[in-house]
C-alpha cells in the first residue's frame, strides 16, 4: 500500500486530506508540526510528503531542505495559502515537486499526489503507447489502431501529456500548468476544454469507444484500461 | 518647561549670535571713532600751542608778560598753561611753577608734567606743552591740558550706550518674535496633521499668499496630500468594487445553502445544491487571486529575473491557445508579425499581459469579427497591437477600464473577474512600456516597448536608468 506523510498543523484541513486520501486507499501518517514531521519522515520513509508551508516549530520549506539534504528523494507535494509566484517558484527551489495553493479542492490534491507517485518516464523512448493510441515522438505522427490521427502541434503537446499519464485524473490547472506553462489563471474559465473538445473530436472517431473522459466539475482522464 | 525650550529653539539661538555680533561690531566701530577723534583734537592742540607760542616769543619783552597774564585771564576752562623763566629756570612771569626739565626749548610739543602755581597745593598733572628760548635767553613755556579727550570719552560711551543696547534688544526681540511664529506656525502645521492622520483627509495646511520657503513647503505638502487623498479615495472605491464583487457570489452561495438545507429531499438536491455553493466560492477565491496577484505586480521588483523575450514567439502561442476559442466563436485570430523582435522582460508576464489582450478582443468581438494580433518593430521600438472588430472602448471609459474591477455595462453579463486590464496596465508599467487604448472603431490596444539591442546597451551599466532610457525612446 502506498504510504503518505502529511506535515499539515490544521488539523480541520488535516482531517480532511486524510479522509480523503484514505478512501482512496493510501495509507496517510499526519504530523502537526514541522520538527515531529521531519522524524517521522526520517524513520517511516513514506512514498510521497505533503507538506503545509507554514508550520508551528520548523517551516515547511526548512522540513523539504534537511531531507534533501539527508539524499531524501521522495517526492513532496507543498501546500500553502501564499499564493504568490514567488513564493512558489521558492517551494519548488528548496526541493518541492509541486505546489498547491489553499485552498484548494480534495480532488485536485489526490491527482496530484496520484501524478507525483507515477514513476518518471524515460526521456529516450521514442514512442508512446496507452491502449490503442500510439505516439511517434520523432515523426510527431499519432495513431489510434490502424486509423491515423492528423493532429495539430498543440494537440500533440496535449494528448502525449495525457498518454504519459494515463488512467489518471488531470486537472484544467495541471494542464494549464504542465501542457501551456501557465503561470497565471486564464479570464477565459473553458479553455481547456476547448481545447479537449478539439482532441477528443479527433481521438475518439464514431463509432470507437471514448477514451477521454471528463470528469464533471474535476478534469479530465485518458482511460485505457 | 515652554520657556528653557524657547531660549533652546534654534531661531532664538540665530537672534542671539546675531545680536551679539552686531553688539561686538558697534562697539569696535565706536572705539574707531573715539580714537580719531581724540587724535584729532590732540593734533588741533598741538598746533595751537606751538601757534601761540611763536605768537609770543615775537612780542617785544617788555610787552611779554602782559600778554601772558591776559591770555591766563581769557581761560576761564583753567586749561592753558603759560610761563616766562629766566636762563637759571627762575619764573619770572605765568602760572607753572617750574621749569620741567624734559621740556627742550625748541623742541616739539610733548606730554610733560606741570605743576599750576596758583593751586593751594601744587599738583602736577599731565599737560601737552612746548618750550622757546627768547632772544634775551629767557625760556618761554605754553601748555594745554586735553580735558576734551576724556568729555569725547563720555559721549561716545554714551553713545554707545543709547545706540546699542536698543540695537541689541531688537536684535533679541526679532529673534523672539521669529522663533515664536515659527513655533506657532508649526504647532498649526501640527494640529493639521493631527487632523489628518485622526482621518479627516481634505484638512490641509495653511497656505498664504506670501513667496517665503514655509508657504512654499506647505503649498508642496498640499500638492501631496491631494495626491494621497485622490489614491486613497481611489482605493475606497476599489473596496467598495471588491465588496460588491465578493457579495454577490457569497450571497448567492449563502442563497443556495439555506434554501437547500430546508428544501433538499433527495441526496441529488443536496449535491446540486453544494455544487451550486462550491461554484460560488470559486469565483469569490478567482476575484481574491486575481487580485493579490495584481497586487504582487504593482508592487513587484521582479525587474531582477529579466531576460531577453522574444515577443514573436509569445504572440504565436497566445495565438496557439486562443484559436480554437476564437473559432468557436467563429472569430479569426490572425497573428501578423512584421519581423522578429526581443525586449528585456519576464516572459511568464508578457504571456500573461498579451494573452489577456486577446482573451478581452475575443470575448468582446461579435460572431463573424476578427482578432488581429501584430509586431510592428522598426529596430529602436517594438509595438504589439491586439485589434478587433468589436464595440471598441468609449473615449469616456478609456480611462476607466484600466481601473481595477471596471466592467462597462454592456460588459456585466459577460463573465470575467474584470481586471484583465489592470493586470495588463501593471504588468506593462512594471516593464516600463507603454499602453495606448486607441479610439475606435473597433477595439484597438497597443503596448510600446523598446527593442532589447538598444537598451541592452545601457542595462549592462545601470539597469534602472536604462528602463527610463528606453521610456524616453518611445
Amino acid at each position: 500500500m502506498t504510504r503518505i506523510l502529511l506535515i499539515e498543523d490544521d488539523t480541520e484541513t488535516a482531517d480532511a486530506i486524510v479522509s480523503e486520501l484514505t478512501e482512496r486507499g493510501f495509507e496517510v501518517r499526519w504530523a502537526p508540526d514541522g520538527i515531529g514531521g521531519l522524524d517521522r519522515a526520517r524513520e517511516s520513509s513514506p512514498d510521497a510528503l505533503i507538506v503545509d508551508r507554514m508550520l508551528p516549530g520548523m517551516d515547511g520549506l526548512t522540513v523539504i531542505e534537511a531531507l534533501r539534504k539527508d539524499q531524501v528523494r521522495t517526492p513532496v507535494l507543498v501546500l500553502s495559502a501564499l499564493g504568490a509566484v514567488d513564493d512558489r517558484v521558492r517551494g519548488l527551489r528548496v526541493g518541492g515537486d509541486d505546489y498547491l495553493t489553499k485552498p484548494f479542492a480534495l480532488v485536485e490534491l489526490v491527482a496530484r499526489v496520484e501524478a507525483l507517485l507515477r514513476r518518471p518516464f524515460d526521456s529516450r523512448e521514442t514512442t508512446l503507447q496507452a491502449g490503442p493510441l500510439e505516439l511517434d515522438l520523432i515523426e510527431r505522427t499519432a495513431r489510434r489502431g490502424e486509423r491515423e490521427i492528423d493532429l495539430l502541434p498543440r494537440e500533440f503537446r496535449l494528448l502525449e501529456y495525457m498518454m504519459r499519464r494515463s488512467d489518471q485524473l488531470l486537472t484544467r490547472a495541471m494542464l494549464l500548468e504542465e501542457v501551456w506553462n501557465y503561470k497565471f489563471v486564464p479570464a477565459t474559465t473553458n479553455l481547456i476544454d476547448v481545447h479537449m473538445g478539439r482532441l477528443r473530436h479527433k481521438v475518439d472517431g464514431p463509432g470507437e469507444t471514448q477514451l477521454i473522459h471528463n470528469v464533471r466539475g474535476s478534469g479530465f482522464i485518458l482511460r485505457v484500461r | 518647561m515652554r520657556q528653557i525650550e524657547f531660549i533652546r529653539s534654534n531661531t532664538f539661538l540665530w537672534a542671539a549670535a546675531v545680536a551679539a555680533t552686531l553688539a561686538l561690531f558697534v562697539a569696535g566701530l565706536f572705539a574707531f571713532i573715539y580714537w580719531k577723534i581724540d587724535d584729532y583734537l590732540i593734533m588741533r592742540s598741538d598746533r595751537m600751542i606751538a601757534t601761540q607760542l611763536n605768537f609770543l616769543a615775537e612780542l617785544p619783552p617788555g610787552r611779554l608778560n602782559d600778554a601772558i597774564s591776559d591770555h591766563l585771564k581769557q581761560d576761564s576752562r583753567g586749561v592753558q598753561y603759560a610761563g616766562l623763566f629766566d636762563a637759571a629756570g627762575a619764573r619770572l612771569a605765568g602760572n607753572i611753577a617750574r621749569l620741567p626739565p624734559q621740556l627742550d626749548p625748541g623742541g616739539p610739543v610733548r606730554s610733560v608734567r606741570l605743576a599750576r602755581v596758583t593751586a593751594p597745593t601744587v599738583h602736577e598733572t599731565t599737560v601737552k606743552a612746548a618750550a622757546r628760548r627768547l632772544g634775551d635767553g629767557h625760556i618761554l613755556v605754553m601748555g594745554r591740558h586735553v580735558d576734551e579727550t576724556r568729555e569725547i570719552s563720555t559721549v561716545v560711551g554714551q553713545a554707545l550706550l543709547l545706540g546699542l543696547l536698543p540695537a541689541f534688544c531688537l536684535c533679541l526681540l526679532a529673534g523672539a518674535w521669529l522663533s515664536i511664529r515659527a513655533e506657532r506656525r508649526v504647532e498649526q502645521v501640527n494640529q493639521r496633521v493631527q487632523r489628518i492622520v485622526a482621518g479627516d483627509l481634505r484638512e490641509r495646511l495653511p497656505q498664504s499668499d506670501a513667496d517665503d520657503p514655509f508657504a512654499r513647503l506647505a503649498g508642496i505638502v498640499n500638492g501631496m496630500l491631494d495626491e494621497m487623498e485622490t489614491t486613497i479615495n481611489a482605493l475606497a472605491g476599489v473596496g467598495n468594487d471588491i465588496a460588491h464583487d465578493l457579495r454577490t457570489p457569497l450571497t448567492r452561495v449563502r442563497l443556495a445553502l439555506e434554501r437547500g438545507r430546508t428544501h433538499a429531499a433527495t441526496l441529488e438536491d443536496l449535491q446540486e445544491v453544494a455544487d451550486k455553493a462550491i461554484g460560488g466560492i470559486d469565483q469569490a477565491l478567482a476575484i481574491i487571486t486575481a487580485l493579490l496577484r495584481l497586487a504582487e505586480i504593482e508592487s513587484s521588483s521582479r525587474t531582477a529575473g529579466f531576460g531577453d523575450v522574444a515577443l514573436d514567439e509569445i504572440l504565436r502561442q497566445v495565438c496557439d491557445v486562443y484559436e480554437p476559442i476564437a473559432e468557436d466563436k467563429d472569430v479569426a485570430l490572425r497573428v501578423a508579425i512584421d519581423r522578429t523582435a526581443e525586449v528585456r522582460g519576464d516572459r511568464d508576464l508578457l504571456f500573461e499581459a498579451i494573452a489577456n489582450l486577446v482573451d478581452n478582443a475575443v470575448k468582446f468581438t461579435p460572431v463573424g469579427g476578427r482578432v488581429t494580433l501584430e509586431l510592428m518593430s522598426d529596430g529602436k521600438a517594438v509595438r504589439v497591437r491586439v485589434s478587433d472588430t468589436g464595440p471598441g472602448i468609449g473615449e469616456s471609459e478609456r480611462e476607466a477600464v484600466l481601473r481595477r474591477f471596471y466592467r462597462s455595462d454592456k460588459m456585466r453579463h459577460t463573465p470575467g473577474v474584470g481586471l484583465g486590464l489592470s493586470l495588463v496596465a501593471a504588468i506593462v508599467k512594471l516593464h516600463g512600456f507603454r499602453l495606448t487604448i486607441c479610439p475606435g472603431p473597433g477595439g484597438r490596444v497597443e503596448i510600446l516597448a523598446s527593442a532589447r539591442a538598444a537598451s541592452c546597451d545601457a542595462a549592462a551599466s545601470d539597469p534602472a536608468r536604462a528602463r527610463h532610457a528606453s521610456l524616453a525612446l518611445m
